[in-house]
């Protein structure tokens, strides 16, 4: 297994061990083994349906897997609701954008907080000063975890409704609100799908920001090799549930059988 | 609840074999109903993931359209014509008013909301039940409408008399003619709904709007007509159990259909909402079930027993008995 | 793959690498540009808006705290009480289909157990004499629990199993309390149909509330309290998380949102305000029987927040409002008949005179008037006199009814049964008709719908002012969820697919 910073001692934050998962009789998951070290950035490539969405909702507890032990830090995740799961850090953005679309943008981010904060009804209804501290708090996490996106999510538009927002500041504000839970690793779904090339570059100099400045480890599913190229310290490729290749980029890239993958069989003959 | 239990003990000491038989009997005729309704709910429910609370009011429709189909025929007792045309025309009318009502209400009420949250079919269903029940109570100042069971229950009485003094004897107790036409005649829809669904075209293009609107339309299918179509054949079905009702029990009143309509989805969901199966089985276990509940434990108790029912399902196996465990979508 | 690369790239549709002059403050400013409210009640609706929300409270209970000056006992009883009885009602059934978009159709059982359970503490039915400030939140606890238990059946939380659910629990709980009335104590535990009588008054500190005056202001206090807890509570990270599991439950539930928790929360607030309620009315009506808190009470409730918005604070009091005083000037022991009159013809012209543009409205209201006379006339001259010769309700002291007997048909009895029903399905196939065409056609088609509504008005409805209610609430919910889902103050969802 590569190690990308040699400096640091690899502590392995993310351990998943023997995952299988399947619906109907179809397996989606088969027998998987996933380590994602401290402070690393790890790419999932794969064809279409080759269960790495199916990897974040085992994750992330909207499904549980049939056999095997996801541990984060140490520590079993396996029959946890998915709130308690992203409380114990491990909080992810969604392929298909799933935003509070009628809640406005800094309210996007104060709801993903409700993890992390304490006050409970009886002295929201009070107002108790309590709780008022607390929600500017909440309001200033906020504003904090939108300034990391520079000028895209600021200034008026943390009172607009989120639905009014770009695609791609949609993607952004995805990201935020997944920071804002305070993740230890945090799991990107294609994060620059349907992105510009401008854009996919911001992404991608994103991403390894997210990692240096923020802190937070990440697990990212990319279909955009350029992308992945730029920001992984590891690529871990599936196929149909099983891992067929991982490493540094260049190495899984050029592997054989990620190529059938992607290719078919006939393109492993000509090259 | 001593006492209650020993009721209940009592009650089956008393009733004995025959009572036991009774109310079996009863309890398939009325559980037939339910499965007709039933089938309504989770045809509709399979095919909008809609909550249809108006059907229960669209089954006490079709009972009034029978009833009124009876007294344009000079009534029960001096029927115009022979009893066969006369119950065909009943059914015939009751079933195509029902089936229009209910495309009515597809199309004017649930059709405007088909992307709204899922809230708000909800709501309007719940209006066009209030709306349906009321607006037939103003209509028939409230009152019952009785076809006179008793009266026709006469040798001698030879419109709709054969129905209700022809008695039969399955294994030595009676059965009525009505009672036997009342599950034959249900029997006959489900298996006619059943070849529907899964030997034309029709029922395909259905299966596949229900499994997925969007891609069905993208398949060339008029989901708008097919989903129309739905309604229609969902509340044909509840038209002909009204009308089996009120010449079952022999009484037709506004507000009718609440309690069946409850009661039948109940019935759905016991059996899997969205199954075909699930829905017949469903209807057969609460009418039995309410059957028994009221002889045994008394009729106060029965609405009670079947909550009881539903609520055991609810926490123990809420996909139902024949329904599939749904995978959530991400 | 190779011709792809000789395609030109398209322009991406969300190209916005550099700033685009306008469209910025052009978005920043979408706000201000949906909020401008035009027409008729323009400045009124802008000025509310604009006005500070503690002060639109303080406003509120200016108006709400002086109309017992001006007010009879009576109305005071009918029309104040009654609209804080509903409102409060309201609020807390919004926690619940607004809040946590469930919808609880067992609402009015809650409901009814308050009432009952302070019957059974506060009345010789026992002879249990709990002291009010016991009782409340006694009441208050016991239902919570019931809501709580309710929610934890169905496990799911989804709305449809949740509301066949509750709407199942409201019919056991009227059979049990109507006709099941077990024997506990060799009393029978709720009274039967009889309900149970002389309940103790309200008391606080040797004080009891026994004057509607004292009452109203009571429950005034009541709804004021609930208003602020639960305008605090929606600002809250409650709130908020109540407001992301209505718009996306499983994003909600990832974003470390426990979701099912907070739908019990919902419920539970949901319920023991409503046993709150119920506890309160039996103490002001001293008895409780289940004809109280049948279905159509249901339907009362959802229409005041449906109406005045989901999910709003001020909603359902502005709903109460409407709703509960349409309701009694619809009531058949109203002493003033002619106002349901002015009521209904007034709403008819203001649904016209809201029409666009105003020459529509024109042609429209011109043509019902010229085509009721003409129908009349026609009617009159070929048919017998039977079809005209009929009276309108309360002919006696309905001036208004006096005029319009000379403009709709109203046959005489013998004719009445069967054209009250043919006109009543004429008038519905008319509405649908009305709503499947467009543009011309539509105000073609308004001018007999317009005047068949009159004709079954005064036939049908008039005559029955309590089942013409209940059927207007049915339109109500149809109506409103069809045309304007947030209610008359919520604010406007967008879906995006």
């Amino acid at each position: 297994m590569a190690t990308p910073d040699p400096k640091r001692e690899p502590k392995p934050l993310l351990e998943l061990a023997g995952i299988s998962m399947s619906f109907g009789g179809l397996v989606v998951i088969d027998e998987l083994d996933l380590v994602v070290n401290e402070h690393e950035i790890v790419s999932v490539i794969g064809p279409n349906g080759a269960g790495k969405t199916t990897l974040f909702n085992l994750i992330t507890g909207i499904y549980s897997p049939d056999t095997g032990d996801i541990r984060l830090d140490g520590e079993s995740l396996v029959g946890l609701p998915p709130h308690k799961i992203t409380r114990r850090g491990a909080a992810r953005t969604f392929q298909t954008l799933r935003l509070f679309l009628n809640m406005t943008v800094i309210e996007n981010v104060m709801a993903s907080q409700y993890g992390q904060t304490k006050v409970g009804i009886a002295r929201a209804m009070l107002r108790t000063p309590g709780m008022r501290r607390e929600e500017r708090e909440i309001r200033g996490r906020a504003e904090e975890k939108l300034s990391f996106f520079g000028e895209r999510l600021m200034g008026y538009r943390w009172d607009q409704p989120a639905y009014s927002l770009s695609y791609a500041n949609r993607r952004r504000l995805e990201i935020a609100r997944a920071m804002a839970t305070e993740p230890r690793i945090l799991l990107l779904d294609e994060p620059a799908a349907g992105m510009n090339p401008t854009e996919t570059h911001e992404i991608t100099e994103l991403i390894g920001k997210l990692r240096d400045e923020a802190g937070h480890t990440i697990l990212v599913i990319e279909h955009d090799m350029h992308v992945v190229e730029g920001i992984s310290d590891r690529v871990v490729a599936l196929d149909h549930g099983v891992k067929i290749a991982e490493g540094i980029f260049e190495a899984v890239a050029t592997n054989p059988r990620v190529v059938e993958a992607y290719l078919g069989a006939s393109a492993t003959v000509t090259k | 609840m001593h006492p209650l239990l020993f009721s209940i003990i009592d009650n089956i000491r008393s009733l004995g074999w025959g009572g036991a038989f009774q109310l079996l009997r009863n309890g398939l005729v009325l559980g037939s109903l339910y499965a007709l309704i039933a089938l309504g709910y989770t045809m509709i429910y399979g095919i909008l993931k809609l909550l249809n609370f108006a059907h229960g009011d669209v089954y006490m429709v079709g009972a009034f359209l029978g009833y009124g189909i009876l007294t344009r025929l000079n009534g029960p007792l001096n029927l115009a014509i022979g009893i066969v045309p006369a119950i065909a025309l009943m059914f015939a009318v009751a079933m195509a008013g029902s089936g229009v009502l209910g495309v009515a209400i597809e199309r004017f009420a649930y059709r405007p909301l088909r992307n709204a949250p899922r809230i708000a079919p909800l709501i309007t269903a719940i209006g066009v039940s209030f709306f349906l029940e009321n607006s037939v109570q103003l209509l028939t100042n409230g009152f019952q409408y009785t076809y006179d069971p008793f009266e026709l229950g006469k040798t001698g009485n030879e419109e709709l008399g054969p129905l209700y003094h022809t008695v039969f004897s399955v294994a030595g107790n009676p059965v009525t003619a009505v009672q036997l036409f009342v599950v034959g005649t249900a029997v006959f829809l489900m298996v006619a709904l059943v070849l529907l669904v899964s030997r034309t075209k029709f029922g395909k293009s259905m299966r596949a709007t229900a499994y997925d609107r969007e891609a069905a339309s993208m398949m060339g299918i008029d989901t708008d007509r097919v989903i129309a179509l739905t309604f229609f054949i969902a509340s044909m079905l509840a038209g002909a159990a009204g009308v089996m009702f009120g010449l079952y029990l022999g009484v037709t009143y506004y507000f009718m259909g609440f309690l069946a309509g409850l009661k039948a989805f109940t019935a759905a969901v016991i059996g899997g909402i969205g199954s075909i199966p699930g829905a017949m089985l469903g209807g057969l276990i609460i009418g039995l079930v309410e059957s028994f509940a009221i002889g045994y434990v008394g009729g106060q108790w029965s609405d009670i027993v079947i909550f009881g029912l539903f609520i055991l399902f609810m926490l123990f196996r809420p996909r139902g008995l024949l329904g599939s465990r749904a995978i959530q979508k991400v | 793959m190779s011709d792809q690369s000789n395609t030109p790239a398209p322009e991406p549709p969300d190209a916005e690498a550099q700033t685009r002059i306008g469209v910025d403050s052009w978005v920043a400013e979408s706000d201000d540009r949906q909020a401008r409210k035009r027409g008729f009640f323009g400045p009124a609706a802008r000025g509310w808006d604009a006005s500070p929300d503690p002060v639109k409270l303080f406003l509120f209970i200016a108006v709400a705290g002086t109309i017992p000056f001006w007010m009879s006992e009576g109305d005071l009883f009918v029309y104040g009480l009654f609209t804080v009885l509903y409102a409060t009602l309201g609020l807390g059934l919004n926690v619940v289909v607004g809040f946590a978009g469930l919808l609880d159709l067992g609402y009015v059982a809650y409901f009814g157990i308050g009432a009952y359970g302070y019957a059974l503490v506060s009345s010789e039915h026992y002879g249990i004499h709990w002291p009010t400030l016991a009782s409340l939140p006694a009441v208050m606890v016991f239902t919570g629990l019931v809501g709580l238990l309710l929610g934890l059946t169905s496990r799911r939380l989804v709305g449809d199993y949740f509301a066949i659910v509750t709407l199942f629990f409201l019919q056991a709980f009227l059979v049990f309390t109507n006709t099941a009335n077990p024997d506990i104590a060799g009393v029978g535990l709720t009274g039967g149909s009889s309900g149970i009588g002389n309940l103790d008054p309200l008391k606080f500190f040797g004080y009891s509330l026994t004057s509607v005056k004292q009452q109203y202001y009571f429950f005034l206090i009541v709804l004021c309290l609930a208003t602020a807890g639960l305008y605090f509570a929606n600002r809250s990270r409650t709130g908020r998380a109540w407001r992301a599991l209505r718009e996306d439950p499983l994003a909600a539930e990832v974003m470390s949102i426990p979701v099912n928790r907070l739908k019990r929360l919902a419920i539970v607030m949901g319920a023991a305000l409503a046993g709150l309620c119920g506890a309160i009315f039996a103490a002001i009506q001293t008895a409780v029987t289940s004809s109280n808190f049948t279905l159509n009470v249901l339907i009362v409730i959802f229409a005041v927040v449906i109406l005045g918005g989901m999910g709003s604070i001020a909603g359902p009091i502005l709903g109460a409002i409407v709703i509960n005083v349409s309701l009694q000037f619809l009531q058949p022991q109203n002493d003033h008949p002619d106002i349901k009159r002015w009521l209904f013809y007034g709403a008819i012209i203001l649904f016209i005179a809201l029409m666009k543009p105003w020459y529509r409205a024109v042609v429209v209201l011109a043509g019902t008037v010229a085509f009721g006379f003409a129908v009349h006339a026609i009617v009159s001259a070929t048919a017998a006199a039977s079809w005209t010769s009929g009276t309108v309700a309360d002919a006696g002291s309905a001036s208004v009814a006096k005029v319009t007997a000379h403009w709709v048909v109203i046959p005489n009895q013998a004719l009445h049964g069967s054209f009250a029903t043919y006109a009543y399905i004429g008038l519905v196939v008319l509405v649908c008709v009305v709503r499947s065409v467009t543009g011309w056609w539509r105000t073609l088609a308004l001018v007999p719908t317009l005047y068949m509504t009159a004709v079954v008005w005064e036939n049908v409805l008039a005559p029955n002012p309590a089942v013409t209610a209940e059927i207007l609430f049915g339109v109500l919910l149809i109506v409103i969820m069809t045309a304007r889902p947030q209610g008359l103050i919520g604010t406007a969802r967008v879906e995006i697919v």
